[in-house]
């Protein structure tokens, strides 16, 4: 893959960059080079639809068979009805031409219909893009906002007691698998805490009484999203702080932080001014590459808590074999992934003026 | 003196420097020692749980049941013909008063429940959610009486194995495949980038979950081929760049001077060099690989019952949340397991990485 490649003005960490160095750049290598990425883009992004059509077709069993095996066998398709049915999908040709049909399709904005919910995928998509942006948003805010604090005391308190024990239960934290970690929270709060006021729903997203207002709703979904919040950020809170950090540790060793020292900086104003800054610029690109994630949910969180979002949806229709929401959904993932890659890619080079797009 | 003490200290190689480095470490040997006691544990399970005998004579002649729980062919035919029904303390005695027989150290079966009195005077295992943690059954019992410490000790040998196995594989391809498009460049990198750029792109779930499908009847064999197919693109890409940068290092353009040819370029030449930095992702690898296993058990996607996986516990678990012991000793193996490889990564990190070598200075 093309990526931004880094030139670097000398060795070590370079001084602040300077203005002039910004607008002298000239532009069009820049836009070539988006240009190629986006149509590098495409290719793939044709190359993951046919990969995946093709292997999900070749799953056994198709969205008919698998949903009349999970009722009852007297309601049992007859042939006939099963042929007319599959021709009615598309299903009854093979999947290379089945694949240039969607594609077509996709090409004129049409995702298709969901043949195991009756409803188009665009539609089935907007229904439960909210309850995983209001996970995954909700996460990514908690992560940001406690661990760049957190990364900033364990640089400054950095090889004493408390930092050391922060940091090893924060890298311990990164260890726990999400599934675990689900399932000990649902059995504290849940199980154990029945009857209690600290007690919070086992899983759902609203306990599905009616709801006297608005603000009633929403303390009832904010109560519901507490555990599958904190599996969400717990991860991420880890490794972010970590990497704010590591990043510090590094910057704090450069010979400008000891010139700002010694013209009478203050500690924090060295850390917060002279050090963090420099130490925006990963942490941005960071920021692209988690657009996937904002949207594409989590499959194992939305699973354990039955939360009604994209990624849940993702797991039932690929158990349903619902061809055309599987490749809805990984249309999207995909798409946002490469998105996600070449955001990174045009922060990093808007705001480190040593790095060029060529 | 001796000769050998005035002869000048022949340079230590990169990985016994690296090794000494990684001993300094407390918190990286530990987890190589906590790897080391689970390769003990893995390799030993029938030996520490099991309800077949390690060594007996039966008949006049030595036999091994114990070798069953690795393969089930490996089950000595003549216990079969006999009827023994996988009941050995009883049959032995009745069917050869002379037979004498070296026990595992617990009594318990990883893949069935022990009945009352298969072992004299030992009460049959409790079933359904009355099983907890007690002197019969250190770690409780799952919904249908199988004792959980049986189970998690043999979970171990398949956690260790779809970890090495699976990350061997995506080793191999991620190398070979990362080294050719990073000497070659041109046409074979533009090809491979693309390749790992789909499997990168392709949710890791749906290509799991689909080659898994297609294969049928998931074994833990599959699984691992599974894992290692879409777990080399990581190692690839770092691959690629190592063999970027080092294909125009001045000792390749000496290899070349002297005539050597492409594949003993890459193999000899720039390989060892490009080694050590794909190390470290590759212990991360065998942790994330443990992770998804376990994940998938979890899900009800991994190897179909009777499985011994860490996951099958926690998927047992979800149906009977009382149940806590269900929950509580699977969920820690899997978080130690993964946090010893993750420290490993971290102390090789550190003790090959020359750029933090330099900043220690």
């Amino acid at each position: 893959m093309a990526k931004a490649s880094v030139r670097r003005h000398g060795m070590g960490h370079p001084e602040p960059p300077r203005d002039d160095e910004r607008h002298s750049r000239p532009v069009p290598p820049m836009i070539h080079h988006l240009l190629r990425r986006l149509a590098l883009g495409l290719v793939t992004l044709v190359l993951i639809s046919f990969v995946v059509y093709g292997l999900i077709r070749s799953i056994p069993g198709t969205p008919l068979t698998v949903a009349v095996a999970q009722t009852d066998p007297s309601r049992r398709l007859n042939p006939a009805d099963l042929e007319r049915m599959k021709a009615a999908y598309g299903l009854d040709k093979p999947w290379h031409e089945a694949y240039f049909v969607w594609l077509g399709n996709v090409l004129r904005g049409d995702l298709g219909r969901s043949i195991s919910r009756k409803a188009p995928v665009t539609q089935l998509i907007g229904e439960r893009i909210g309850p995983t942006l209001a996970l995954s948003a909700g996460s990514l805010l908690i992560t940001w906002a406690l661990s760049i604090p957190l990364g900033l005391y364990a640089a400054a308190r950095s090889g004493t007691a408390d930092e050391r024990g922060v940091s090893l239960v924060l890298y311990m934290l990164y260890s726990v698998p999400t599934f675990v970690a689900a399932l000990a929270l649902q059995l504290v709060f849940s199980v154990w805490a029945e009857g209690k006021p600290w007690e919070l729903p086992l899983f759902g997203m609203t306990s599905g009484l009616p709801h006297a207002s608005t603000v009633a709703w929403l303390a009832d979904v904010a109560r519901h999203a507490i555990l599958p919040l904190v599996c969400m950020t717990y991860v991420s809170l880890a490794w972010y702080s970590r990497f704010i950090n590591t990043n510090l540790q590094e910057v704090l060793r450069q010979d400008y932080i000891r010139t700002a020292r010694a013209k009478g900086a203050g500690p924090v104003r060295v850390l917060v001014h002279h050090a963090f800054r420099n130490t925006l610029i990963p942490l941005v690109t960071l920021l692209g590459l988690s657009l996937p994630a904002l949207l594409g949910g989590s499959v194992i969180v939305e699973q354990i808590f039955t939360w009604p979002g994209m990624g849940r949806l993702f797991f039932e229709s690929l158990r349903e074999r619902d061809y055309p929401t599987i490749m809805g959904l990984t249309l999207l993932f995909s798409l946002l992934t490469l998105a996600g890659q070449l955001v990174a890619d045009i922060l990093y080079a808007w705001v480190d003026p040593r790095v060029s797009m060529e | 003196m001796t000769a050998a003490d005035q002869t000048p200290a022949r340079p230590r190689g990169f990985w016994a420097e690296a090794w000494s480095r990684y001993r300094r470490m407390p918190l990286a040997m530990a987890a190589l020692a906590f790897v080391g006691l689970l390769g003990a544990i893995a390799i030993l399970a029938p030996v520490i749980a099991g309800t077949k005998p390690v060594v007996c004579r039966y008949k006049e002649r030595l036999y091994f049941p114990c070798l069953a729980y690795y393969h089930r062919a490996w089950e000595p035919v003549v216990f079969a013909t006999d009827k023994f029904r996988g009941e050995y303390p009883r049959n032995l005695r009745e069917k050869d008063p002379e037979s004498w027989a070296v026990w595992p150290l617990v009594f318990q079966d990883p893949y069935r429940a022990v009945r009352a009195d298969e072992w004299p005077g030992l009460p049959g295992n409790p079933a359904r959610d009355e099983g907890r943690p007690s002197r019969r059954n250190l770690f409780g019992t799952t919904q249908a009486g199988v004792d959980v410490f049986a189970k998690m000790v043999h979970g171990t040998l398949v956690a260790l194995l779809v970890g090495f196995v699976s990350m061997g594989i995506a080793a191999t391809i991620g190398i070979t495949v990362g080294a050719l498009a990073g000497y070659f460049g041109g046409w074979v990198d533009a090809v491979v980038s693309r390749a790992t750029e789909v499997v990168m792109c392709v949710p890791s779930l749906v290509l799991i979950l689909a080659l898994l499908a297609i294969v049928e009847k998931p074994t833990i064999w599959k699984m691992m081929a599974v894992l290692g197919l879409t777990g080399w693109t990581g190692i690839s890409r770092l691959m690629r760049g190592e063999f970027l940068r080092l294909k125009s290092a001045e000792f390749v353009t000496a290899a070349r001077a002297v005539g050597a040819g492409p594949g003993r370029i890459i193999l000899r030449h720039v390989l060892p060099n490009a080694l050590a930095p794909v190390m470290v992702p590759i212990t991360f690898g065998i942790a994330a690989a443990i992770l998804t296993e376990s994940g998938l058990s979890f899900l009800g996607f991994g190897q179909p019952p009777p499985s011994a996986s860490w996951g099958s516990l926690l998927n047992d678990a979800r149906s009977n949340l009382k149940m806590w012991w269900l929950v509580f000793f699977p969920g820690l193996a899997i978080f130690l397991t993964v946090l010893a490889f993750n420290l490993v990564g971290e102390g090789l990190q550190q003790a090959t990485d020359p750029r933090l070598r330099e900043a220690r200075k």
